[in-house]
């Protein structure tokens, strides 16, 4: 979006800041920009003066109003939760489903079910548990795969990095499964000016998210206290309890949410997305109930394909109830906030919001 | 090489300085020929293991220098004929046997040959050898020509079993890698047997030893000054000679006949420059009021020349000396007749005559043609993707690490072609002391990563004991060993890891992973043609502390090019979108294999195909998919 910007700026604006969220926009577009586990770097500045990797990656100017255009021909009215057709609880009905999945199996069983029906013709997804804790990102053809990819680790894997081998490879018709910096990012290359083939990704579903942590801390932190490579699931149960809860299958582990803030991404610090606002449907958690998840429909292609899965009986859903909604709006307008004063703290400058470009009226609500 | 075992005395032939050196040896019945290769006098042993089974000699390349002269001296102390061929490192790497031999004394001829590098044309320091003659009381001597390579080898071995001594025999690049004519001498008829007696022990009354070193040293002086290696051409009368030894000889002919000086100027030729042949010396000195001393590397002959010129200021009178100290020769480089002719000219206050006026100007000009072409890996090297992968996993760890280097082909890793990632060179097997240290720095705020690279040759020759310095101290360092399969950058002569020895025959070898797993590091060996697996195993090990060793496993491609038929590649142009990709040429600009070249006309890239060895490596970088191999399907 911004002209004459290069790797280098990149990596001065983005990497050696701590602000790069390792979404993989910028991996597998060229032989310069590499990542492992969560670490992404430029090997070596490729020497131009405008790079794709600047413009598509989701902490560099982002013009959240022209985002907003390009996705859903629109503005936003709601600056809480981005643009949405509607919000609603739902869950899987099929229970083995919901038995694998982080909450009530919503991502899951649509995936599934977009795979099953030729929606889609392959699936970018993330394997959590992988190797030793470290997600990775899975190009998945046959819908069985979709469960293998069922639930979190709070760690980000290069998504679109894989997004992009599977693009260059020619693949399209695809869906994706992502967080919300890596669905912006998504977006951003979408609408880009730059050739790419991101065009090829039709069925994008978001999941909420409030931080993700880092690899390196966070393994070596876990290693004390675990096998790594018995881990199964990991947890953050609803507020109060303030605890993460780590099962493997030799018992569980629970500790102070405390111990591992400290191995937040900083890059989250300053993420003013908490719901995946640029998705087709974008699905979370319902604070205080297990197996059900929050679907919030974005797009007119997202409400046609979830009124299909639900003519289909892939998935039960029912209203979410006003206090709820209330409830999810006030938590994404924290993290909202919560990141201007973060990014205006690293700036000085309470005009200087580093990347984001937000309206009149989100800055009269936020800055 | 059939020229090394001609049974013709008195036939003329063309030979290189280290046959000659060699056939010297052989003229002398050399039993044992024990070296480390890589160097000036690698050519040495070379040739002596070829006509091993002829002359029934026992030739191995050694695993270091140290060793190779130890084990030389073995042969010497059983009575045998025994020499050791070395560059000036390798001298250094003997150095503290050398200092206690001297003492403890030898049986059988034992020859030292250092062969110096001046101007480091193929090494990592300069370095005069000559000065551990004086150091070590050891009798020097230096040919001068082809001719007196050979007959002052097979002298050296009668001097070293006169006096019970080593003695050094002291070569240079030029010498031992140019060719001349030598007339050979006798094949001798061998008849020792091997067999220990007596004592030799450095340590024992060792003051009263070195006092018997000292008078074996003017033993030495007395047989040099009857040697017909030390000579003086010119004029009877000369009041201005030039001193000089080794390489400086024809030098300096040459410089006295370009500037007509013949009728003039004389010119005193010394073959054996340590200890000084004092009567020779002065005899040929008196009447004489200049002199000019030339000689390679270090002012060595001048200073002892000046000394002597001291203690005999009574009988010679003052005689003003030219040289590095006066400022007319450099006392650095290799020496040459241009650097001769202008040093006698400008004393002498002539004007040299150039061969052609414009000679100056027409070689700029002609310079100008040559492509500007920086030093770089061979197509298909194994080095190149080794140091990408380094350069990419430092650069994703993000904490600033860096290389400590070695000596080897890799260290071109410090410039374009290996992304300038060494960032030490020294001797061999600094780079992995270097580390160990560096690794130990925690305590004061130190949070680089630290990779030592290290040659599959020189992991054998000195890198073993500091690996398990940086195991028992637990420093924080990962090794990578570049294993290519063999000394390549020298000829590719085998060491413990290649299965076969100096004459051919197969050999049990010595694993590198097998020394590191006894040593107790976690060791991990890979490809590093699997570029993308390569670059995640190291980031993962950088992540890890302690001492950890990764062997990068992948033969020198120059050997493996030779033994079998090579894929051929191609740019597919229709693939290639030129300036178009993003990629700013990465292939021909940034990965830099001389194999890939930009097409001009069609403004893509291109293989060259004389040139690419088939690695395939630039197919898995190239981000369009572009470069194929010939015939596969695409």
């Amino acid at each position: 979006m911004e002209a004459g910007k290069s790797s280098s700026d990149l990596e001065q604006e983005v990497f050696s800041q701590d602000l790069c969220t390792s979404c993989g926009a910028c991996v597998n577009i060229c032989p310069y920009i590499k990542v492992v586990k969560d670490k992404v770097a430029v090997i070596e500045p490729c020497g131009l003066t405008e790079g794709k990797c600047y413009d598509f990656c989701p902490r560099t100017l982002t013009d959240i109003a022209a985002l907003d255009r390009s996705v859903f021909g629109k503005t936003r009215t709601d600056y809480s939760l981005g643009p949405y057709i509607s919000i609603e609880m739902a869950q899987a009905k099929d229970s083995e489903v919901r038995c694998r999945a982080q909450y009530g199996g919503v991502v899951s069983a649509l995936i599934k079910y977009a795979l099953d029906t030729g929606e889609i013709s392959n699936a970018v997804l993330t394997r959590p548990f992988d190797v030793a804790l470290m997600p990775s990102s899975v190009l998945a053809e046959e819908s069985s795969q979709s469960l293998e990819c069922a639930g979190s680790n709070y760690i980000s894997s290069a998504t679109l990095a894989k997004m992009n081998e599977a693009t260059k490879q020619g693949k399209d018709s695809l869906g994706l499964v992502g967080i919300p910096c890596q669905v912006m990012a998504l977006r951003k290359m979408q609408s880009s000016k730059h050739e790419t083939r991101a065009k090829g990704v039709k069925l994008v579903i978001g999941l909420f998210c409030t931080w993700a942590l880092s690899y390196k801390g966070f393994s070596e932190f876990l290693r004390e206290k675990v096998d790594l490579s018995k881990v199964r699931r990991i947890d953050i149960p609803p507020p109060p309890a303030n605890i993460m809860v780590v099962e493997t299958a030799a018992g569980d582990a629970r500790f102070s949410l405390d111990e591992v803030r400290k191995f937040i991404k900083p890059t989250c610090g300053v993420c003013y997305d908490m719901t995946s606002e640029f998705a087709d449907i974008s699905v979370g958690m319902v604070e205080g109930i297990e197996d059900w998840n929050t679907l919030i429909v974005r797009t007119p292609a997202g409400r046609k394909f979830i009124d299909k899965a639900k003519k289909a009986g892939v998935i039960n859903a029912k209203p979410l109830e006003q206090t709820r909604l209330e409830h999810l709006k006030q938590a994404s307008s924290i993290k909202k906030k919560r990141a201007v004063d973060a990014i205006q703290k690293r700036t000085n400058d309470k005009k200087n919001l580093l990347y984001l470009r937000l309206s009149a009226q989100e800055k009269k609500k936020y800055v | 090489m059939v020229t090394l075992e001609l049974n013709q005395p008195g036939k003329t032939v063309l030979m290189m300085g280290d046959e000659a050196i060699a056939r010297g040896a052989i003229e002398a019945g050399v039993d044992f020929c024990a070296s480390y290769p890589g160097t000036p006098a690698t050519e040495i042993p070379e040739s002596l293991a070829r006509v091993a089974d002829r002359f029934n000699i026992y030739a191995e390349w050694s695993t270091n220098e140290i060793v190779a002269f130890e084990a030389a001296t073995a042969a010497s102390l059983a009575g045998l004929r025994a020499i050791v061929a070395m560059k000036q490192n390798g001298v250094n790497v003997c150095a503290d046997f050398l200092m206690t031999v001297n003492l403890a004394g030898t049986n059988g001829g034992l020859v030292l040959v250092a062969a110096d590098d001046p101007s480091a044309i193929s090494s990592s320091n300069e370095q005069d050898s000559r000065s551990y003659a004086r150091y070590a009381d050891l009798p020097l001597l230096e040919p001068a020509d082809f001719q007196e390579a050979k007959d002052m080898t097979k002298w050296a071995f009668e001097v070293s079993e006169k006096l019970g001594l080593p003695c050094i025999l002291r070569s240079v690049t030029r010498l031992s890698h140019s060719r001349g004519n030598v007339k050979l001498g006798e094949l001798p008829e061998k008849k020792r047997a091997a067999k220990f007696e007596g004592v030799y022990i450095s340590g024992a009354f060792v003051a009263a030893q070195h006092a018997a070193l000292h008078q074996k040293l003017e033993q030495a002086r007395e047989i040099f000054e009857g040697s017909r290696f030390n000579f003086y051409v010119g004029p009877k009368k000369a009041k201005f000679v030039i001193v000089t030894s080794g390489s400086g000889w024809l030098y300096s002919r040459e410089a006295v006949a370009a500037l007509g000086l013949e009728g003039k100027v004389g010119i005193l030729k010394m073959g054996t420059t340590w200890p000084l042949p004092e009567k020779f010396v002065v005899d040929h000195l008196k009447n004489v009021t200049e002199i000019l001393i030339v000689e390679e590397v270090d002012p060595f002959l001048e200073q002892n020349i000046k000394i002597l010129l001291a203690e005999q200021a009574k009988t010679l009178g003052p005689i003003e000396v030219y040289g590095a100290k006066s400022g007319h020769l450099p006392a650095y480089g290799e020496m040459n007749q241009d650097k001769v002719t202008a040093a006698l000219a400008s004393i002498k206050g002539l004007q040299p005559k150039t061969r052609d006026e414009k000679y100056i100007e027409k070689s700029r000009e002609a310079i100008t043609c040559i492509p500007l072409r920086m030093p770089t890996f061979c197509t298909g090297c194994p080095h190149r993707a080794s140091l990408w992968v380094i350069k990419s996993a430092l650069k994703l760890d993000g904490r600033d690490g860096f290389v400590t280097g070695d000596i080897g082909c890799y260290s071109l890793g410090a410039g374009p072609a290996g992304y300038f990632q060494l960032k030490t060179i020294h001797c061999m097997g600094a780079g992995i002391g270097l580390a160990n240290g560096f690794g130990k720095l925690d305590k004061f705020g130190f949070n680089q990563p630290v990779i030592a690279v290290c040659g599959d040759s020189t992991f054998y020759h000195a890198a073993i004991p500091a690996l398990i310095n940086a195991r028992v101290n637990n420093s924080n360092v990962l090794m990578v060993v570049l294993d290519n399969g063999g000394t390549a950058m020298t000829g590719f002569q085998p060491h413990p890891g290649s299965g076969f020895d100096a004459c051919g025959r197969p050999a049990p070898t010595v694993e590198i992973e097998n020394i590191c797993k006894a040593i107790g590091v976690e060791v991990r060996v890979r490809d590093p043609f699997e570029v993308s697996q390569a670059v995640q195993d190291i980031y993962d090990m950088l992540q890890e502390n302690g001492p950890r060793v990764m062997v990068f496993r992948r033969r020198c491609f120059r050997i493996e090019a030779k033994e079998k038929l090579q894929e051929k590649y191609y740019v597919d142009q229709t693939k290639c979108i030129g300036d178009d990709c993003g990629c700013a040429r990465f292939c021909s600009r940034v990965f830099n294999c001389p194999g890939i070249i930009w097409d001009q006309e069609a403004q893509k890239a291109k293989i060259d195909e004389v040139v690419c060895t088939g690695c395939g490596v630039c197919a898995t970088l190239c981000p369009r998919g572009a470069i194929m191999v010939r015939g596969a399907a695409s």
